[in-house]
């Protein structure tokens, strides 16, 4: 097979494209907001072992821990043409409860698989101590309903029980039919775009210019870290707590660069802890990855090649490597966002230039549930909120955008207000948030909603206590604010809190605002 | 008497006149600093005055792009100043750590809030007092800005505040656009960007067209082309520009839909390539639409064709990555320094590989007039080529390849992605460098023919003459069907139809329209509408709809009639195409330009050269061909057949034998 130039290029469009095409099969067809609207799901192709060759760009956080999805799949299970597999299990390929994989295999006319595809996707519920599935909890049984690799399609067929059981654990079931419909549409596209390139091209050939496409982005993948100046970088992080009496979890990273490889050794940070913010080892890969792809450039495909020069070290037992049953709903989401600020800080040293300061650090995420007194029917609501960025040496930070490991779309005003019993009060810049600096941090928002009836809201924030660093010589962005309002006055609430609300009350969520950059003039 | 079709690029400015007579057309060189100068002397050079002028402009377009707007006031619910800024709170880029959003047209001192607030179910929950009305118009006049956008949450139910605080405006002296006029649905974020990019347009296009209206003799009827590819008359245009983002690319699809029905080609994909950037969109015997389309960072709603642009062109550069890859594009090397054979700069573009390769010609280049550089050519290729382990054929073949592989996944888009296999359609390709990629590319998507039209160059001025007069109407009811049964369902429609028929005695005085009614539905719970056609029984046709289209449906779930739309249309007096016939008779000597050297597949061979204009109808050609004509070149690869129609379109049978023409 001649690999040239050429036929880099144009399998590198061809393959992402199949990814791509997934992912707008999956929005088409999806039922829930949460994906429709807010876009949290991510698509990828994979070689026969399991390497991703593509993912579309969708969510970051889902970047390097989707492999390991497919893998448990391909291990436990022995995928037909037609089968799929579905999986959540944080200890078994997920990451945390509500992101639901499901894992084809694509035969393309052989006896064994020649590619994988994968969808992933957050569901707005999957049971659990608390509407919306991201509970203040202290293990993962608190979580939802926990699925190991489980054949979810048999021969093209749902498998019917697996099915039911999983709908009978969740609290929106027509809701997740509709999402999982749309999951199982999104792969069959993929199967069938894979099978008719195998079909003009040829299945060795198909094969081998995945294959190529991997040596490719590790060739891109080494440059940029050639680029990085050789040495020993090390920096620590913290989060505020774990939401259940551990203060100041600390993320430790020794970074070496030498040679073209990165070696990235987390080993040092703190055991993992009762509250839920414990990241599996996956997370850690995702953060890493979105960093380095972030340093290389657009160009470089998301794909299993840009890890060949890194090495990543975690150990078991630790905040970044939890061990089963620990509670891991917010590990995904704020604890990701501080793997990414740790890594950019230990990057910083080496290319002060490049690197931005800390971003908001969080995904403020709220998820509020009741029943709505305008029809006595149960709802969930569950959203992230933007913050600042982070300035850097080109300019000030962003304001109000979500930063890093996310990147979803907010929930209108006027559709949250006609789905659920809620007012949005307001809806702004949170003005002089971002840290002050030659090039300022970027503003955090507040969002200030009232409950119209009886509900109760949880709350999973960080940098509430300490705000996002700056650099060179920049000041730290504002930490962010949450206040309940009642009719007897205002109450500050810590970052990560649970709370009943009456007909009258208001949440008031201010995010934090991004580090700045360079000494203020 | 004539009515006559203008579309004003950034090169040229296109003017096509029909009369009983036939087709007259004038290309000139434009005008950018005052367009209406290249389409007046433009219309002034046609053998007969024009009666109706309908127009093609790009003003609002590039007054978005180059934000060379007005300075405009944004105006909505105190508390919610800064929605215009947040936009949905997502980055452009996901894996850029210097990326940063376009700047907010509004600038943070010209955002105001106003008191008074409705809520989702209508009531007005917070009272708008006149002196809270005063005092807010007193400090959006002492701003400084000359229009203003108003757009004040659920406004679309209740549209009475955001009326009082237009009209207090508008007695102060200000441009107004109010979001229950241009856009009167859900979704605060895309409302609010679609209203100020509407007041942001609105003064340039005010003062465009009136110069315009001024130059022409008295009588004239001017029209606009709208972004859905339906006519406006000026006035309307004036105050709502914002319907006009993408009225030249309009009047192309408008054309091939013209022309596919008359030569017998209902489902086309429309291929336009042009020096930076390509557009796409696909006919299934109806003008696509597009629920939205992003324009200088803004969400645009307005009713839209669905046309996918890529940013892959003639003037496209190619470089090898540090990883080895050929990649083409998004970087133009422009009109300055243009192409290297422009001979002023050194970036290889597809232009340069199609000149290296022999299928641009320099005596046919824009009818020769356009001085080229072949010679610097060879050179430059086997350089790019020896960086990556390539002949210089190779490289400049790869350049082609390349740039292509990005046409098709644009094509894609607007057909795999939505559903369509591209092989049950033509590809009909216009513009002046699609007729060199179109037989490569209908052979990546399994496509079996290709058309090319006359003047290729001429396709979106003749669109004009093509379009009738619509305007759409639409409002965001959100009706449950727990609660509203089937004959408040056709009550719903009353309002807004009242609405359509005032509005339309204006736009079209006396003329018959026809009333098209559809309803956007969802299950309740979904964030997504399915767009229905208004029937008897909706609710039973969307059941069956959400089963055809995501694979189930919910017979016993509640579903919400979301928005309903009116598109009133007046049907126009338009051309027709007359179809010659064909002759048997061979191609004419005085067609044929002589043979010329081809490299094909890293081989040379020698390809015959046509003349456009002296080809007639019914005469065959086969490849290797290039056939020339001052706006565009075609090339029929080897093993290719075309033939020329009774309409003059060259029809290519990709998979070569007798052409397939309808």
């Amino acid at each position: 097979m001649n690999i040239t130039p050429i036929t880099l290029e144009v399998f590198k469009n061809k393959f992402a494209s199949v990814a791509e095409e997934m992912g707008v099969a999956l929005t088409r067809t999806a039922y829930s907001p949460n994906i429709k609207e807010r876009r949290d799901f991510s698509c990828a192709v994979f070689d026969s072992g399991g390497d991703m060759i593509a993912q579309a760009a969708h969510i970051p956080v889902h970047l390097g821990s989707m492999p390991l999805s497919v893998r448990a799949a391909i291990d436990a299970i022995d995928l037909g043409p037609g089968d799929m597999a579905m999986l959540n299990d944080p200890f078994r390929g997920g990451t945390h409860l509500p992101d639901i994989t499901l894992v084809a295999p694509v035969h393309a006319g052989g006896d064994a698989p020649l590619f994988y595809v994968a969808c992933r996707a957050h569901h707005a519920d999957v049971g659990g101590m608390a509407a919306g599935s991201m509970p203040l909890s202290t293990s993962i049984f608190q979580e939802g309903l926990v699925i190991p690799p489980v054949k979810i399609v048999a021969e093209g067929e749902i498998v019917q029980g697996v099915m039911d059981l999983f709908l009978a654990n969740v609290r929106t079931p027509q809701e997740r039919q509709g999402d999982f419909a749309a999951q199982i549409m999104a792969n069959r596209t993929g199967i069938a775009r894979l099978t008719e390139l195998a079909a003009a091209y040829g299945r060795e050939r198909l094969a081998a210019m995945g294959a190529a496409l991997l040596d490719y982005a590790e060739r891109l993948m080494q440059a940029a870290i050639e680029a990085i100046p050789d040495g020993t970088y090390e920096a620590a992080d913290s989060l505020d707590n774990d939401g259940a009496g551990t203060n100041d979890p600390t993320l430790r990273l020794t970074l070496t660069v030498e040679g073209g490889r990165a070696e990235l050794d987390f080993s040092r940070s703190d055991p993992q802890t009762p509250g839920c913010i414990n990241a599996v080892r996956a997370i850690v890969v995702s953060a890493t990855l979105y960093v380095f792809r972030a340093l290389a450039g657009q160009a470089v495909p998301a794909n299993a090649g840009c890890l060949r020069p890194i090495d990543i070290t975690t150990k078991p037992g630790t905040l970044v490597d939890a061990r089963f049953p620990a509670a891991v709903a917010g590990g995904n989401v704020e604890t990701s966002q501080r793997l990414v600020d740790v890594i950019l800080l230990a990057l910083s040293q080496a290319l002060p230039d490049r690197v931005p300061a800390a971003s908001q650090g969080t995904m403020n995420n709220l998820a509020m549930g009741g029943v709505d007194p305008r029809n006595g029917k149960p709802f969930t609501y569950y959203e992230t909120l933007a913050g600042g960025a982070g300035a850097d040496a080109a300019g000030p930070g962003q304001s109000a955008v979500h930063s890093h490991m996310t990147n979803t779309l907010n929930t209108p005003v006027e559709a949250l207000e006609y789905a659920y019993p809620l007012r949005v009060t307001r809806y702004a810049l949170r003005q002089g948030s971002g840290g002050p600096g030659r090039h300022a941090g970027g503003e955090g928002l507040v969002r200030e909603i009232e409950a119209l009836g009886p509900m109760e809201a949880t709350v999973l924030s960080d940098r509430r206590l300490r705000g996002p660093w700056g650099l060179a010589g920049g000041g730290e962005g504002a930490a962010g604010v949450n206040v309940v309002t009642r009719r007897t006055g205002g109450m500050a609430m810590p970052g990560k809190f649970h709370v009943r609300l009456r007909a009258g009350d208001r949440l008031c969520i201010e995010t934090p605002g991004g580090g700045g950059w360079g000494t203020p003039s | 008497m004539a009515v006559v079709g203008v579309d004003t690029g950034g090169t040229f400015t296109d003017v096509i006149c029909w009369t009983d007579d036939g087709f007259a057309v004038v290309k000139l060189p434009s005008s950018p600093d005052n367009p209406a100068r290249a389409v007046l002397s433009g219309l002034a050079r046609l053998p007969v005055p024009a009666r109706r002028v309908m127009h093609g402009s790009t003003v609002a377009t590039n007054a978005l792009l180059e934000r060379r707007g007005a300075v405009t006031a944004f105006v909505t619910n105190q508390g919610f100043e800064d929605i215009i800024a947040i936009g949905r709170q997502n980055r452009p880029e996901l894996y850029d750590l210097a990326s940063r959003k376009e700047p907010c047209l509004v600038p943070e001192a010209l955002r105001f809030g106003a008191p008074g607030r409705v809520s989702a179910e209508g009531k007005v929950v917070e009272e708008l007092s006149a002196e809270a009305i005063g005092d807010l118009v007193a400090r959006v006049a002492a701003s400084g800005a000359r229009s203003v956008a108003v757009c004040l949450l659920f406004s679309f139910l209740k549209p009475e505040h955001e009326l009082l605080l237009g009209e207090a405006l508008a007695e102060a002296g200000l441009s107004v656009s109010l979001s229950s006029d241009i856009l009167a649905e859900f979704r605060e974020y895309e409302r609010a960007a679609t209203t100020v990019a509407n007041a942001y347009v609105a003064p340039v296009m005010a003062g465009y067209l009136g110069d315009l209206a001024a130059g022409l003799p008295e009588g004239t009827e001017l029209c606009v082309m709208q972004s859905s590819g339906g006519l406006i008359r000026a006035e309307t245009a004036w105050r709502e520009p914002v319907r006009t983002v993408l009225s030249g690319p309009a009047g192309g699809v408008v054309a091939a839909l013209a022309m596919g029905k008359a030569a017998g080609f209902d489902r086309l994909i429309t291929f336009d390539m042009g020096g930076t950037s390509t557009d796409v969109s696909l006919l299934d015997g109806a003008l696509s639409m597009a629920a939205e389309t992003e324009l200088a960072g803004l969400p645009i709603k307005t009713p839209m064709l669905d046309i996918h642009t890529v940013g892959a062109g003639g003037g496209s550069l190619a470089r090898l990555d540090v990883g080895g890859a050929l990649v083409v594009g998004p970087e133009s090397a422009g009109a300055d320094p243009g192409p290297a054979c422009y001979g002023k700069g050194d970036g290889l573009t597809v232009t340069d590989a199609n000149l290296f390769l022999g299928r641009l010609s320099p005596d046919h280049f824009l009818g020769g007039q356009m001085p080229l550089f072949p010679e610097r050519l060879p050179e430059l290729f086997t350089a790019l080529g020896a960086a990556g382990g390539m002949t210089a054929v190779e490289a400049a073949e790869g350049v082609i390849a390349v740039a292509e592989a990005a046409m098709e996944r644009a094509i894609r888009v607007i057909s795999v992605e939505r559903g369509h296999d591209p092989a049950d359609f033509a590809l009909l390709s216009y513009g002046g460098a699609g007729g060199l990629h179109a037989v490569a590319l209908a052979r990546l998507l399994g496509v079996k023919t290709v058309v090319v039209p006359r003047h290729p160059g001429l396709f979106s001025a003749l669109g004009m003459l093509f379009a009738d007069i619509v305007r759409d109407f639409s409002e965001t009811v959100m009706a449950a069907s727990d609660k509203t049964d089937l004959i408040e369902v056709a009550g719903l429609f009353g309002n807004l139809e009242t609405r359509a028929r005032q509005v339309m005695a204006e736009e079209a005085p006396g003329a018959r329209m026809v009333l098209e009614r559809q309803l956007d539905m969802r299950y309740q719970g979904q964030s997504h509408e399915l767009p229905i056609r208004f029937v008897a029984d909706p609710f039973l046709a969307f059941h069956n709809r959400h089963e055809a289209v995501f694979g189930f449906k919910h017979p016993k779930a509640v579903i919400e009639i979301v928005t309903l739309r009116i598109r009133a249309r007046v049907i126009t007096d338009k051309p027709q195409f007359t179809e010659a016939e064909r002759l048997v008779a061979g191609v004419p000597a005085e067609a044929m330009l002589g043979w010329r050297p081809l490299v094909w597949q890293g081989a040379e061979q020698a390809a015959m050269w046509y003349d456009r204009d002296k080809l007639l109808p019914g005469n065959t050609l086969s490849g290797p061909a290039l056939v020339a004509e001052t706006s565009a070149t075609t090339f029929l690869p080897p093993g290719v057949a075309a033939e020329v129609d009774g309409f003059g379109n060259l029809v290519i049978n990709v998979d070569g034998g007798r052409a397939a023409t309808a």
